[in-house]
């Protein structure tokens, strides 16, 4: 087994990890959706979901509307006309 | 990126780079094949009647858990926006979809001529890793501010890697460059040349002028003013901030060679960065009092991430219920999100032949040391860009198969394969290494002048372009 990165040697491995375990449990299944439920984070969330944004997309394909062609930019166009 | 664990082991079967080539060609094929054989007979080449592209049934073998916000096991259904009534369970796509990341580590593995057996175990494992760090992603306070998927790989590899260490039986396993490799290759269907023919003129001229100025400057400002010693790790830096974040920063550092440290630690300070400007940003410009167009504009040129920027664009439109300034913040990130291959492949070829040049080695000419250091992938990457862009410009039926293969299987593929490649990432990443950098700051230090040009020059730009020379074209 290779070696952890950080050396802690007080504290025996399994429990470093039983411990980091405990504490990420704790942030997501608590502290997160507490956050979620105050009233600037909800108001937020609900605007994205009324919008159908993802906000987590990291490129356009991961969007949940494909930004194609908005309507202002057609007379803009070079190919194929987006009506069709 | 730093070899992976066995890379010196003797091998009989293709290098690397090719085999990263060979796997994501075929699945890039594969989704094409399958989605051209099921073709719809009616209104083939309607985009009203197919918004993202013809369906694609490889869509059924992958998915990712959904946004929860209480209980994880929502992340399990799909609730029906119209009818919250109605759920779809997505527990075996979800599953099938670490099946691929197994399929895709065990092909690597064999035509890479390495042993099957002792990768199958830690490949599982890795797979359900990638299945935990998508659920963290998937809360919906992370997933609405913007913190990506790839972080929380990072991390869940940074706990394992820096508590119980990396077990023997895995080691085999961690083949994340393999991954990242694959899933870029894979992505290149994605990066779509042809849509920045689409898009307009304003757009083109926001994103395209502003982005490689600040991406040399930031380079060579980290490079010879704050004399940061590795030049990945300014040109990672510089990708994920003028480019596009995470996506741009993965194609680069794969382009560069950057280490693992070098990678994580760039994505940590784009992400955050973006979660602070996807936040500050609207208020700033409606305070401000720039024209909303102008701020949509000025968002796409600068948030670094497109879901933030989209996310951005819709706070700067909802007092005055307007779509336009999140659509050209869109349009804008998109055209940005588009040059990902052509800055890759540039930053490869001045790497490979001014960069790794080793001045003391045999003289050979310039174009046939630059190959030899090539990192070859990059072809594969900008092949299935090419193949698919051209495929987009042939008809519109050819650019609705396009978008149904991203959209159904190559996208959510290239996302698992990023999710794992990640999580080995994380279990091999060393802080330590990074120490004396990070002290100094100076990577920070990096990010904020660059980023502070960046807004300098995009609000420039966007001024000129959106309120200005084309402002006729944006006004309904």
């Amino acid at each position: 087994m290779t070696g952890p990165s950080v050396i802690l040697p007080r504290i025996p491995p399994g429990l470093r990890l039983a411990f980091a375990t405990a504490t990420l449990a704790a942030v997501w299944l608590v502290v997160l959706p507490s956050i979620g439920r105050h009233p600037a984070v909800a108001r937020h969330v609900r605007l994205m979901e009324s919008r159908d944004v993802n906000p987590a997309a990291m490129v356009y394909t991961e969007l949940e509307h494909l930004p194609l062609r908005p309507a202002w930019i057609e007379r803009y166009l070079v190919l194929w006309p987006a009506g069709n | 990126m730093a070899t992976d664990p066995g890379a010196d082991l003797p091998r009989r079967g293709f290098h690397e780079d090719f085999a990263a080539i060979l796997i994501g060609v075929a699945l890039v094929t594969l989704a094409l094949a399958i989605g051209w054989s099921t073709r719809p007979t009616e209104d083939a080449g309607s985009r009203k009647a197919f918004p993202k592209g013809w369906p694609n049934r490889l869509s059924a073998t992958i998915d990712k858990p959904q946004t929860w916000s209480d209980a994880p096991q929502q992340a399990l259904v799909v609730v029906d926006k119209k009818d919250k009534t109605k759920v779809k369970p997505v527990s075996i796509p979800i599953l099938l979809g670490m099946t691929w990341v197994v399929g895709i580590l065990a092909a690597g593995t064999l035509l890479r001529g390495r042993s099957l057996a002792a990768v199958l175990p830690g490949a599982c494992f890795l797979a359900l890793l990638g299945g935990l760090a998508y659920l963290m992603a998937a809360q919906k306070v992370i997933n609405y501010y913007n913190l990506e998927y790839p972080l929380w790989a990072l991390l869940v590899g940074l706990v394992i890697g820096n508590t119980i260490g990396v077990p023997k039986w895995l080691e085999a396993a961690l083949q994340g460059e393999f991954l990242i490799k694959t899933g870029l290759v894979v992505f290149g269907a994605e990066v779509l040349f042809s849509r920045l023919l689409e898009l307009g003129l304003p757009g083109l001229l926001t994103s395209w002028v502003v982005t490689p100025i600040v991406l040399v400057v930031t380079y060579l400002f980290g490079v010879h003013w704050l004399k940061i010693p590795s030049k990945s790790l300014c040109m990672v830096i510089a990708a994920d901030m003028s480019v596009c974040g995470v996506s741009a920063a993965i194609a680069t550092g794969a382009a560069c060679k950057a280490k693992k440290e070098e990678l994580s630690l760039a994505i940590g300070l784009s992400l955050l960065f973006t979660v602070a400007m996807m936040v500050v940003m609207p208020p700033f410009i409606q305070w401000a009092g720039i024209d909303p167009i102008v701020g949509g504009a000025w968002l796409g040129g600068t948030i670094d991430a497109t879901g933030a920027v989209v996310a951005a664009g819709e706070m700067l439109g909802k007092n005055l219920d307007d779509k336009r300034p999140a659509e050209v913040a869109a349009t804008v990130k998109m055209i940005q999100n588009s040059m990902i291959g052509i800055i890759a492949f540039a930053v490869a070829v001045y790497w490979a032949g001014w960069v790794d040049r080793d001045a003391a080695g045999p003289k050979t000419s310039l174009v046939a040391e630059a190959w030899r250091r090539f990192p070859k992938f990059i072809l594969g990457f900008i092949g299935t860009s090419i193949v698919c862009s051209w495929l987009f410009t042939m008809s519109p039926e050819l650019a609705l198969l396009v978008d149904g293969a991203i959209q159904g299987f190559t996208s959510r593929l290239r996302g698992w394969l990023f999710c794992v490649g990640f999580i080995c990432m994380g279990l091999q990443t060393n802080f330590r290494e990074l120490a004396p950098t990070l002290a100094s700051g100076r990577p920070l230090i990096l990010y904020c002048l660059g980023q502070a040009l960046n807004l300098v020059l995009s609000l420039a730009m966007a001024s000129l372009t959106f309120g200005w020379l084309f402002r006729q074209g944006v006004t309904p």
